[in-house]
């Protein structure tokens, strides 16, 4: 016997069933994994054994854990990329935007380093920056300068990790702000042009307005990542660098969880860390939202 | 019929993916009714090959037991193994380091080997190194007594090599293999053998080039000084034996040039160097013996330079083989550890394939007195195990995060930006907290 409302039923199993598999896939992977460590961050568990609950106390900790400032330091350090690699990106999609012969190339050139595996990329890295036969001190070497030992001195690892992470990111957001210019109308900029304006006001007054909303999803989107640095050091550096001088925070979260039987004090960092990011995106969001609103 | 079939095929995808979540405990039984063991563990792609032909027989010799070998990079295996432990998809059998001892034991993660092993009649406890035995012993306070947890899947006594051929091309009489050099002695020989060869105004031999994190124990031990106290709760770098120690590694770079500098020494490996010859003085692990199997020069073993006590000093490394608590085939598993480290047939595959020194006494014996392949003074390895090589520091404590940030924080004074006297004093008492931590963590899992 099948009725109408039997039917509407039916198709709303069908349709949980094919929700299900994402939302058990947040559950499982982010939800639970989230709360475990909540509840982690407020127990001396050392990753195997049983937990007990000590209340504040990894929080205390932190606050006079020299490493945990230190490896905060280095990351808000590597940040240093996120402005500089925007501003090259921006430059190259302007001059990718125009009509000139080989730009589908150049445009497959900057993009292929996106594609790679980052531990691959890394590996490549490594050896280029090697003091002695790395290809930057043969190239440095052209112009009379002996280059340094990049990754094994405190003072020019991070420079090092900041320019691998630019290089590797200029791709993606190069294809963004170039996706974000063709979407300009031409006319706006007849009609500048009418008016006398000079290339510089215009892209002062068109262009960076136009692609502000593209900027903003990347400066998030950097930060979000940019505080989740990783890999780079792991391989680049695995004992986090010179002093720890390399050691991002998740890199000392890792150490301290896997290696060091803290797993109660790693998810208390990473608690931070999260809050930390929660700020600082909200923040931005708060701050896009005045200045568009002034802008318009 | 049509939409069955689709609910159907939901249910199937489902099905799947949950099955492709649990799916991932060890210790399946294989398709053919036979026991499948999961083997983890770590080694140089020799030593991999010498495991894989002993596993092959071992299978041939126990119908029926299938082992599964999961082999992972060794400096990033001990991670790995904690998050299979956190994961609850531990292999069967595996590796783990002394210094884990503890905390596996307290938080049940390896099975007492102890009844297996007394029930095993072709097992002679008194045929193995009493040492590496010890070391996996545990009563739920201290390590080196009570039952076995895992047993050694070897000892590895650090040497000192040398190239036998630059000695004799330089005309500079050959090493006592029985009367350690002085430091004295030691620097001055280096730096005879530091040379620029080709003219070119830069040294390209070296009497020596030390990683210091594996190799400056010899030198602080054998000067009287240690990491820790005899309690194991009291840091005790700040003792100046220690830092003459240290001054004493720094100054092969700096003051007596006898190493390569810190812009050459990290880039051209320093193991590379020696294996190119170019190198007088080198550490020498049982591991490394089929590698260097292919020298192009002549190479011999001799002990580390004593110090002020006048008596050499080094460490023995060891990697213990345990068996998770929870596998489902403790018989076939322990049986598979005893084949690896105490088992005749076994360890002479390993010895043979020159991974390893022989775990059993009188097959080390015999094998010390081979002469006939190298390194010649295999005898040096075996004294040390017997006479004077010890565990390093982060193997008495809960975990090593106060010994490895010694290393982290030290290229200042190798690079004699700071002397070894300001380091250690700064040094100390920051060691000391992260000690007491682990003091603290140690006491709390026992309960």
């Amino acid at each position: 016997m099948i009725t109408k409302s039997n039917l509407y039923r039916k198709e709303k199993i069908y349709g949980y069933l094919f929700i299900l598999p994402p939302i058990l896939g947040l559950l499982i992977f982010t939800l639970f994994p989230f709360v475990y460590s909540l509840y982690g961050s407020f127990t001396d568990w050392d990753g195997l054994g049983q937990m007990n609950f000590i209340g504040f106390d990894n929080f205390k900790d932190l606050f006079t854990d020299e490493l945990f400032y230190k490896s905060m330091y280095n990351t808000l350090f590597l940040m240093l990329g996120i402005p500089i690699g925007l501003l090259l990106a921006l430059l190259l999609a302007l001059g990718l935007n125009r009509k000139i012969p080989g730009t589908t190339t150049f445009r497959v050139i900057y993009y292929i380093p996106v594609i790679s595996s980052l531990a691959a990329v890394s590996i490549m890295w490594n050896w280029a920056y090697n003091g002695d036969y790395g290809l930057v001190n043969q190239f440095l070497e052209l112009f009379g300068i002996k280059g340094p030992n990049w990754l094994m001195d405190k003072d020019t690892v991070k420079p090092a990790l900041i320019l691998m992470t630019v290089w590797k990111g200029l791709g993606y957001t190069m294809l963004l702000y170039l996706a974000a210019l063709q979407s300009v109308s031409r006319s706006y900029y007849e009609a500048a042009e009418l008016d006398g304006a000079s290339g510089f006001q215009m892209f002062r007054n068109i262009t960076w307005p136009m692609v502000k909303p593209v900027t903003f999803f990347l400066v998030v989107t950097n930060i979000i990542g940019g505080s989740q640095i990783f890999t780079e050091m792991n391989i680049m550096t695995p004992t986090g660098g010179p002093e720890y001088s390399s050691a991002s925070i998740v890199f000392y979260i890792w150490d301290k969880a896997f290696k060091n039987l803290q797993m109660g004090y790693a998810s208390a960092m990473a608690m931070i860390l999260g809050i930390f990011i929660f700020i600082v995106t909200l923040i931005q969001f708060k701050m896009n939202e005045k200045s568009s609103f002034d802008g318009d | 019929m049509i939409k069955k079939k689709g609910f159907a095929m939901t249910m199937v995808v489902l099905l799947l993916m949950v099955a492709a979540l649990a799916g991932c405990g060890g210790g399946s039984s294989s398709s053919d009714g036979s026991k499948e063991l999961t083997f983890m563990f770590r080694g140089g792609t020799d030593e991999q090959k010498a495991y894989k032909e002993v596993i092959k027989k071992f299978e041939e010799e126990h119908p029926g037991v299938k082992v599964k070998m999961v082999v992972t990079a060794a400096d990033q295996y001990a991670t790995k193994l904690r998050a299979a432990i956190t994961g609850n998809n531990l292999p069967d059998i595996f590796y783990f380091a002394p210094g884990d001892l503890k905390a596996y034991v307290n938080s049940g993660v390896l099975k007492d080997l102890t009844p297996y092993i007394e029930k095993n009649k072709d097992i002679k406890l008194d045929n193995i190194w009493k040492y590496g035995v010890d070391l996996y012993r545990y009563d739920g306070k201290m390590a080196g007594q009570g039952n076995i947890y895992g047993m050694p899947k070897d000892l590895g006594p650090f040497a000192l090599g040398y190239n036998k051929t630059m000695f004799e091309k330089a005309g500079v009489p050959l090493p006592d293999k029985d009367k350690p050099y002085t430091w004295d002695e030691f620097i001055k020989i280096s730096q005879e053998l530091t040379k620029d060869t080709n003219g070119d105004g830069k040294p390209d031999q070296y009497g020596t080039g030390f990683n210091v994190q594996w190799a400056l124990q010899a030198f602080v031990w054998s000067n009287g000084a240690d990491w820790l106290d005899e309690s194991k709760t009291k840091v005790t770098i700040d003792d100046p034996k220690f830092a003459e120690a240290l001054q004493y590694f720094a100054d092969m770079q700096n003051k007596y040039k006898i190493t390569p500098g810190i812009e050459q020494s990290q880039t051209l490996d320093t193991y590379q160097r020696w294996m190119k010859g170019e190198m007088a003085f080198f550490p020498v692990g049982p591991w490394d013996m089929s590698t260097f199997e292919k020298l192009p020069f002549e190479y011999d073993l001799l002990p580390f330079p004593a110090g002020s006590t006048g008596k050499s000093a080094t460490w023995i490394g060891s990697l213990g083989i345990g068996v998770s608590s929870k596998t489902k085939y403790p018989d076939e598993a322990v049986e598979l550890v005893n084949y690896l480290t105490t088992s005749k047939e076994g360890m002479k595959q390993l010895v043979d394939a020159k991974v390893q020194i022989p775990n059993l006494l009188d097959m080390a014996d015999e094998w010390s007195k081979d002469t006939k392949t190298k390194p010649n003074n295999k005898q040096e390895f075996i004294d040390i195990v017997n006479d004077y090589g010890r565990a390093l520091p982060g193997n008495y404590t809960y975990n090593a995060e106060w010994y490895d940030i010694f290393f982290t924080d030290i290229q200042p004074v190798l690079d004699g930006k700071i002397t070894a006297a300001d380091y250690v004093k700064q040094e100390q008492p920051k060691m000391q907290k992260l000690l007491d931590k682990a003091v603290e963590q140690e006491k709390k899992s026992q309960k």
